[in-house]
């Protein structure tokens, strides 16, 4: 017989097995009547001899059948049934999962889409950046003339690219807009192995100086501005005053390091200033695709000989500079890693309280099915195949909550990347796919396993005879010794959450606290794309930032503004060597830093620093007037503890400018991160901004930033600025518009983004336990109403009851909160990514310890006090009538 | 609880008292239970029932076949007769039963060591 038809048959065939049985024993029956025994006792004896008929048939049947498969689906169907007479019980403990795995999975979605998944390029775990590094940075951007050098000797890459982030004022075609671009080499897109939509890339002749202006643009831009034209190719895109002729589109969807670019022109006709300066490091970045067999210590090592070789060929540019590989994929995924992995680590967390409540409620409903498993056992069931139905029915109960839970982790997941955006990169790639699905999946069912798991054993060592019998209430201590351990552990795990939160939360409160050292308020910041045709030599750009800025001014409302080309804590910004009077250093790579700032004469006064010696910029310090420059308290501290600092001159820069004289130290701004104490560079310099030479003006005046003092809004002002603007020229478009408060709030992100999460799975876990703590003691308050009532009637007061019941949970929490303690505090420790993150708080401030744990016990109270209420209503007469 | 195992003599001993029985003369599920019960003296207290899950395993391994028809008492039974492969596999089954008999019987003599 095919198996086919043995399962076809099969239903015709069980029947026949019934009936045959049932006829065996009636034949027995008549048989033993026909002997003279009465008919009931022939009846029982003819069963007794027979057998357990119910199991011989169960048998008989699994004979025929495919057995863990069929056992399975009427486990299943039995599983639902189950589930189906018990609405508010499943409810709940499908709430219950859905929490924990509808928050893992965002979580994991987010880890999954930010750090497992690979880039989207051809082979891209063989892309990698090559950049430079020097004793003091372990990354500088790469000198454009070391790059076409390892360009032409490498032999660790199949192909290598450089590029460089460089916005873009478009003005033709549709109204002028700042976009963003990038200035890269030819064989870019080839090295990343990415196939352009429409066109091509650039020719090497037009990646060099005097080739012809050609861009690629984005798909966004040829949607908006070509109507997705098939014929763009050849037409205009006219950037910076220039006419570009569009060689190729980008495919939708594409895009390359932080930012999504819009333009891409060739590298080789940016400004000569940077490419032909071998000593400039100035934004350019490389990378290359490693030949196939050669490994990134192989590609390190080769290009550590090469550029040896090139510092003994060009001493003074590149002396003391080396070499630093790194996987493409590092650098995308920046230091994001540890703090994600942080929150997966604590969102798992959520998961194991909430495997605990519904542990915990399963344990309490397999107390109350114990007569079930008792009878079931009694008639012949195996054990495995019980404690298989109770893990069936818990894995059943686990993905009803996973498909529950994959609804909020979609809504989980688009607010945790609209939480804090701008921090996350490859946040587009973030999204439920198919790995994402497949770890609700396995997650779900491992928790149904786990927490089916308790109950399962109970129903193991089930004694059919024991609970068989009337009346009695079984032996539960084992039993509260399950709940009770399952309670504190949900409580360790909440305060250790609550723990990392409220740490999170103290640095938030001391990071507003941090004086930035400039008046925070009533100032906007904004960028102006001041127009071509003002800008063509640098005399005329001067006069025209001049005479933007006084326009500005004029403004009713505005009280100062003026331009500076770093604006602190926006993450612009960096850094320069420099040298005190006539102490040149013999290598600028290794040489002292500063940071920079280029502005205007009235900055200081607009952005509230205070001038603590000496003089600020006036506009009469011009680059027809004697050199100057400014330093802030630190640099004053460091490097003129002992002598008057307006006695000595400055020289700063890979081409230096100076020595020019310090005219006046100013108190010292914020300029990286708020309460940023590290060793990075703290000394800050300031530098006129009409005093910049002529070369530097078309590179520099483009990067500045209006910083404007208003009391009034920035909603209510802008438009009036926008309109001045517009008035100049119409060509000037106006972006990038923040209050100096969002700057300031944004760069606290790093801090905010695990703070604001690492709460809400906090808030969650303390959701669950208080749920899980009153549904034990309230399973407990049902259990001892017997106990109540007897303590009543032998002369216990009302009080005397609650205080049992709440002392109860209380013990219970405190274990949980003791445990938790020391837990928090090891983890705090351990996880070095976590005291990372921390500012003005130590990772085991004792404050927030108490705090939280007094959090803790007051919910537990809290939740304590229904059953409590309950308790204490305990009628002695209904306990002693029941005995 | 009871074990199964403890139920039949060793694996495979039902079977082939079954398939003895049923080679002589093809009987139902209950003249077949009193005849091994009475031929056996009563000696193997088998239960009854024990003897349905193996006559469904020798139906599944083709060893027997079954026919409905009506019984001496007028009864519908399920009549099992054994197959050609039914007799091979008892042929087989018995001669490695006695050699294994044989064996046994040559470890539990006594004393010629």
């Amino acid at each position: 017989m095919s198996w086919l038809k043995q399962l076809f048959s099969r239903r015709r065939f069980y029947g026949e097995l019934s009936l045959e049985i049932r006829e065996h024993i009636n034949e027995r029956i008549e048989e033993l009547v026909a002997e003279g025994m009465p008919k009931k006792e022939a009846a029982a004896a003819a069963r007794r001899e027979f057998g357990n008929m119910t199991l011989i048939e169960e048998d008989s049947r699994a004979i025929w059948q495919w057995p863990t498969v069929e056992s399975f689906l009427s486990d299943l169907r039995y599983g639902v049934r189950m589930l189906r007479t018990s609405p508010g019980f499943t409810a709940v403990a499908v709430l219950t999962v859905a929490l924990g795995i509808g928050a893992n999975t965002a979580m994991f979605s987010v880890v999954e889409g930010v750090l497992l998944s690979p880039l989207q390029y051809f082979q891209p775990d063989r892309l990698v950046m090559v950049w430079e590094n020097n004793p003091r940075f372990p990354r500088v951007w790469v000198s454009y003339p070391n790059f076409l050098d390892w360009q032409r000797t490498a032999r660790s890459f199949q192909q290598m690219a450089a590029g460089m982030e460089q916005g873009v004022d478009l003005t033709a075609p549709g109204t002028p807009e700042h976009l963003n671009g990038e200035e890269i080499s030819s064989g870019f897109f080839r090295t990343l192995g990415v196939e352009l939509a429409l066109g091509r890339e650039f020719f090497p002749q037009e990646d060099q100086r005097g080739g012809s202006p050609v861009a690629i643009i984005s798909n966004r831009l040829w949607r908006n501005r070509f109507d997705t034209n098939p014929e763009v190719l050849g037409k205009y895109v006219t950037l910076d005053g220039v006419d570009f002729t569009v060689v190729g589109v980008v495919p939708s969807g594409f895009s390359f390091g932080h930012q999504y670019a819009d333009v891409y022109t060739p590298l080789g006709r940016s400004d000569p200033l940077i490419l032909n300066d071998r000593a400039a490091h100035d934004g350019i970045f490389t990378l290359a695709r490693l030949q196939p067999g050669v490994t990134l210590a192989q590609s390190q090592a080769e290009m550590s000989t090469i550029q040896n070789g090139l510092d003994q060929l060009y001493p003074d540019a590149n002396r003391d500079l080396g070499i630093y590989t790194e996987p493409l994929k590092q650098v995308v995924v920046g230091n994001v890693d540890r703090t994600l992995l942080l929150l997966l680590g604590a969102v798992g967390f959520v998961l194991m309280i909430a495997c605990a409540n519904v542990a915990n409620l399963l344990l309490a409903r397999s107390a109350a099915r114990t007569r079930e498993f008792a009878i079931r056992s009694a008639l012949g069931a195996n054990r495995l195949r019980l404690v298989r139905q109770v893990l069936t029915e818990s894995v059943l109960l686990s993905l009803a909550g996973a498909g529950l839970g994959l609804l909020i982790a979609t809504w989980g997941v688009r607010s945790v990347v609209a939480a804090v955006p701008g921090i996350l990169p490859r946040s587009e790639n973030i999204g439920l796919n198919a790995p994402v699905l497949l770890f609700t999946l396995g997650a779900s069912i491992t928790v149904g396993i786990l927490f089916g798991l308790a109950p399962a054993l109970r129903s193991w060592k089930a004694d059919p005879q024991a609970s068989l019998k009337e009346g009695v209430r079984g032996s539960t201590s084992a039993h509260h010794h399950a709940h009770n351990s399952l309670v504190i552990v949900q409580m360790a795990l909440t305060l250790v959450l609550l723990v990392g939160a409220g740490l999170l939360f103290q640095t938030m409160r001391h990071l507003w606290d941090v004086n930035p050292g400039f008046d925070v308020q009533h100032l906007i910041t904004f960028k102006v794309g001041v127009s071509h045709a003002l800008t063509k030599t640098p005399s005329s750009t001067r006069v025209a930032y001049q005479q933007l800025i006084g326009r500005i001014r004029q403004i009713p409302g505005v009280q100062a503004a003026d331009f500076t080309d770093t604006v602190p804590l926006s993450g612009q910004g960096g850094t320069m060597p420099f040298w005190i009077d006539s102490q040149k250093p013999a290598s600028l790579q290794g040489a002292p830093r500063l940071a920079m700032f280029l502005t205007g004469p009235d900055y200081l006064r607009t952005m509230g620093i205070p001038l603590l010696q000496g003089r600020f910029f006036t506009p009469e310090d011009t680059t027809k007037s004697p050199c100057v420059m400014v330093i802030d308290s630190i640099f004053a501290h460091i490097y003129f503890p002992d002598s008057d600092p307006l006695d000595h001159t400055l020289s700063a820069g890979f081409s230096p400018v100076g020595p020019c004289r310090i005219v006046g130290v100013v108190g010292h701004v914020e300029q990286w991160a708020l309460g940023d104490s590290s060793a990075y560079i703290q000394n800050l310099a300031y530098f006129p901004l009409y005093q910049d030479p002529d070369q530097w003006v078309p590179l520099n005046y483009p990067e500045t930033t209006v910083v404007v003092r208003t009391a009034l809004d920035a909603a209510a002002i802008m438009p009036t600025i926008k309109a001045t603007v517009y008035g100049a020229s119409s060509d000037q478009p106006v972006y990038n518009i923040r209050t100096m408060q969002q700057i300031v709030w944004e760069s606290m992100s790093s801090q905010r983004f695990p703070m604001i999460l690492l709460g809400t799975f906090a808030g969650l876990a303390l959701l669950l336990a208080s749920i899980g703590i009153y549904g034990v003691i309230s399973y407990s308050v049902t259990q001892r109403v017997h106990e109540f009532g007897i303590r009543v009637a032998l002369g216990a007061g009302k009080q005397g009851i609650f205080r049992l019941v709440v002392g109860q949970g209380l013990r219970l929490a405190l274990a949980g909160l003791a445990i938790g303690a020391a837990a928090a505090l090891m983890l705090t420790r351990l996880l070095s990514s976590f005291s990372h993150l921390l500012y003005g708080v130590g990772a085991s401030d004792p404050l927030t310890i108490v705090a939280v744990s007094l959090v803790l016990a007051g919910v537990t109270i809290l939740a304590c006090y229904i059953p409590a209420r309950r308790a204490m209503r305990a009628d002695p007469m209904v306990a002693l009538r029941h005995e | 609880m009871k074990t199964r195992e403890q139920r039949d003599l060793f694996p495979g001993a039902l079977e082939m008292m079954i398939l003895r029985t049923l080679k002589r003369q093809p009987l139902h599920g209950y003249a077949l239970a009193q005849h091994i019960k009475r031929t056996s003296n009563d000696l193997l207290q088998i239960e009854e029932g024990s003897l349905y899950p193996a006559l469904q395993r020798l139906l599944k391994e083709e060893l027997l076949k079954a026919e409905w028809g009506i019984s001496s008492t007028n009864r519908r039974v399920r009549i099992y007769k054994v197959t050609a492969a039914g007799a091979k596999h008892l042929e087989h089954e018995v001669s490695r039963f006695e050699k294994m008999l044989d064996g046994i019987t040559r470890v539990l003599a006594p004393g010629e060591s």
